[in-house]
């Protein structure tokens, strides 16, 4: 199963897109940017890791690419979006989670 | 027993590891079984101030907490809130465990502290308490002991 966080430490295949940033500065950068949009509740598993921020979350689909673009806490750094390749059922289960 | 889960932010504010021990020692007093999730950081700094851990027994890495969170494990959410991350950290806490909720804001710009507030606000049905303080926490233990007072009488 795919792990967020394992990915981030284990792969150099990711885009940072802002970093050290505010939750809504980033949630307005993936609404803007990402081709499809789908909104969670925030602590929803997203591969593999609950995500952090104030609902409804985005999380944006490239189905061009074979990415998403999520926001990713950490409570020392803040807030950044990164952008990270993920296989199309990933993608999919996104989708299913879809709030509103 | 109840219990409780206080959720503590970043370290870097100086107000914050006194106030989680005041706080788990309120808590217990009241009845509640406390558990502390914090980062490894915030973790180290209880560890030396409560070394036999007299206030403090259960810590919990913010992360495993997170991962292993559901509806039902606690029946309390109190959360420091004092940067944006942790704002999100709060507010994710509360939709996942849907129970009644504190949020403690404190910063020591008023700027930073009302829309932390009005965040937390717009995003929960939490009650907050909030005051300007980052060295001496006294002005958020007041505000704070008004709120358990509260909590205590329902």
């Amino acid at each position: 199963m795919f792990c967020l966080d394992t990915y981030l430490r284990e792969s150099e295949d990711y885009q940072i897109h802002m970093s050290r940033a505010g939750f809504k500065d980033c949630a307005r950068f993936i609404e803007d940017k990402a081709p499809e949009v789908v909104h969670v509740k925030p602590g929803e598993k997203i591969v593999g890791a609950r995500v952090i921020g104030l609902p409804p979350v985005p999380i944006g689909i490239n189905e061009e690419k074979g990415t998403i673009i999520l926001p990713y806490t950490k409570p020392c750094y803040g807030t950044a979006v990164v952008e990270i390749p993920v296989p199309s059922e990933e993608r999919e289960k996104i989708r299913e989670k879809k709030i509103g | 027993m109840k219990k409780a889960l206080i959720l503590l932010g970043c370290p870097e504010s100086p107000a914050q590891t006194p106030l989680a021990i005041y706080t788990t020692y309120k808590l217990t007093e009241m009845g509640y079984l406390v558990t502390v999730a914090c980062t490894p950081s915030a973790k180290k700094l209880i560890e030396v101030a409560d070394p036999a851990e007299h206030y403090l027994k259960n810590k919990m890495d913010i992360e495993t907490c997170l991962d292993g969170l559901e509806e039902g494990l606690y029946d309390l959410l109190i959360g420091f809130v004092h940067k944006d991350a942790a704002v999100s950290y709060f507010v994710t806490f509360y939709h996942i465990l849907n129970c009644k909720s504190l949020a403690v804001v404190f910063h020591r710009d008023p700027e930073k502290l009302e829309y932390f507030e009005k965040t937390v606000q717009e995003n929960t049905e939490a009650e907050t308490v909030s005051a300007r303080a980052y060295h001496n926490p006294t002005p958020i233990r007041v505000r704070l002991d008004r709120a358990l007072k509260k909590l205590e009488e329902l």
